[in-house]
């Protein structure tokens, strides 16, 4: 689970900005790149995100890997438009047989435009969405949450959800291991019936977990509302630079 | 004169192979990319980015009602029961750990993974199961980039809605006509994946088809997520019907807690 982008947070200069002007920057981007008509402006957001990771010192191949599979579907999202959709014929490409074609594939111009537009959108939002994540720890964007007045018990269960993976991530690894070694995968269905015994397993280490932690936070004088930080007032410096992202962004998306 | 007639046939069969492999190596792309797409089970989480707007918005009004009423009731059952926070952001945490876990797929070759929606609908209804998928969605979007922003509504509303509403539904419906507990969760978590298919294939055909008419975009989504799906949900099914039976051979008395079995059913077969 290193992959996940805590394990990549350091001292860098996006770490020292309020986790608050960061989204808030991040969802103005998003709505205009979500909301722009052309390829270029999101193509611009992937490229200063990609150039921030790089900043951050995110390995190469993590961000690789972050952006693999958005990347794909947008591939595949473009081979749909440009084969499947639109008027304007740009080329033929039919398979003959003996007398009559067996399947004719037709590239469009405009369903190209249109793939090429959406694929852009989604490289823009995926690489503006892993900047933020790596540049933001979790804890951080709970307390953002927490001021955009996401509901509390929402960013609890957040809280427990996020304390707690790490600890089924380990022992459905464990669970998994050990089955593998006792020759539990070895055909279809022995492999469904230890995938259900894993399942099974990890629900009740849950059951039974959240019981303990409900009971030792009961001792703890817990009384059902956990206290969440108050950030301090935003600086203005912080939101003046905020304002500026947003009025640079907003003036290359009317352009 | 036949020197030149002999070329051309040549050209023209040249012409005709080069056409023919080109058309052989498109499909075969295509072939590979909706396999490849299909293989992994994140194409379930719609990327961010590919909804325009007005779709992201309108998928964020419809899942935002079923959150609230998420919360609205996880609030008032921490009233009398404190420990309802921490097994709900435990199951959040299950959910995320299983949508995270990879089966191979045989028909696609490849691995994918599954939903997981269907077991916390079980397990604590399908109100509160939305929720668990929200915070599931939120921190894959946010973390792994499974999923996005923009589209949390729509992920919400494939997975959380209609995958846990129909899972619950098919689960309580089997119960009623006496099926076997193992069965009916069986046929949950099948069916609960399958929602999550063509709910996403609906949502997909919709937000990408620009001027193009949505019902052959839908059917040709739908048709490129078969190879997986079919099979996945069926995995999907046997993997809650497998959760199920390990709960109740162990610990019959936490489905009675919460409600899944009747206490009678408890001691002998369910």
């Amino acid at each position: 689970m290193e992959i996940l982008s805590e394990h990549f947070k350091s001292e860098h200069f996006l770490s020292k900005v309020d986790a608050r002007v960061k989204l808030i920057v991040t969802l103005a981007l998003l709505a205009m790149v979500l909301s722009y008509k052309g390829t270029m402006f999101p193509l611009l957001i992937a490229a200063v995100s990609i150039m921030l990771c790089m900043k951050m010192q995110i390995p190469v191949k993590v961000l690789a890997f972050r952006l693999a599979q958005p990347l794909f579907l947008a591939l595949v999202i473009l081979l749909l438009k440009i084969f499947f959709s639109g008027k304007d014929a740009m080329f033929v490409f039919s398979l003959p047989t003996s007398h009559f074609p067996l399947l004719t594939l037709t590239g469009y111009r405009d369903g190209l435009m249109e793939g090429l537009l959406i694929s852009a959108r989604i490289l823009g939002g995926v690489s503006l969405l892993a900047a933020v994540g790596f540049a933001t720890p979790f804890i951080e964007f709970m307390g953002a949450l927490s001021w955009l007045s996401v509901p509390k018990p929402f960013i609890e269960i957040m809280m427990f959800a996020y304390r707690y993976l790490f600890v089924f991530l380990e022992d459905a690894t464990t669970i998994y291991s050990a089955q593998k070694n006792r020759l539990g995968y070895t055909g279809i269905k022995k492999g469904l019936n230890s995938f259900g015994v894993l399942t099974g397993s990890l629900v009740l280490r849950g059951l039974e977990q959240s019981q303990k932690t409900a009971d030792a936070m009961e001792q703890r004088g817990y009384t059902g509302d956990m206290p969440l930080l108050k950030g301090k007032p935003l600086s203005t410096l912080e939101l003046a630079g905020a304002l500026l992202i947003v009025i640079f962004g907003g003036a290359a998306w009317m352009i | 004169m036949k020197i030149r007639a002999q070329t051309k046939d040549r050209a023209q069969s040249t012409d005709y192979r080069t056409q023919t492999g080109k058309t052989a190596q498109i499909i075969w792309g295509l072939g590979s990319v909706f396999c490849a797409l299909t293989s992994d089970a994140h194409a379930m989480h719609i990327s961010e980015g590919i909804l325009p707007f007005n779709w992201a918005a309108l998928w964020f009004l419809v899942a935002l009602p079923f959150v609230a009423y998420g919360i609205r009731r996880l609030k008032i059952l921490s009233k009398t029961d404190l420990s309802i926070k921490p097994l709900v952001g435990l199951m959040a945490a299950i959910v995320f750990v299983i949508s995270c876990m990879p089966i191979p797929v045989p028909t696609a070759g490849t691995c994918s993974h599954p939903g997981g929606t269907a077991i916390p609908a079980i397990l604590v209804g399908p109100s509160i199961s939305v929720l668990i998928t929200a915070v599931a969605l939120l921190i894959q979007a946010l973390f792994l980039a499974h999923g996005g922003l923009s589209t949390w509504g729509a992920d919400i509303v494939s997975m959380g809605v209609m995958g846990a509403f129909t899972g619950f539904a098919v689960f309580k419906l089997l119960r009623k006509l006496k099926a076997p507990l193992a069965v009916s969760a069986f046929f949950a978590g099948l069916l609960s994946d399958w929602a999550i298919y063509i709910t996403t294939s609906v949502e997909l055909a919709a937000g990408i088809r620009g001027d193009a008419p949505f019902l052959p975009l839908f059917t040709k989504i739908l048709i490129a997520f078969v190879p997986t799906q079919l099979p996945l949900g069926i995995l999907e099914g046997a993997m809650t019907a497998g959760m199920v039976s390990l709960l109740f051979k162990r610990r019959a008395d936490l489905l009675v807690k919460l409600g899944v079995i009747k206490p009678e059913h408890a001691g002998g077969a369910a």
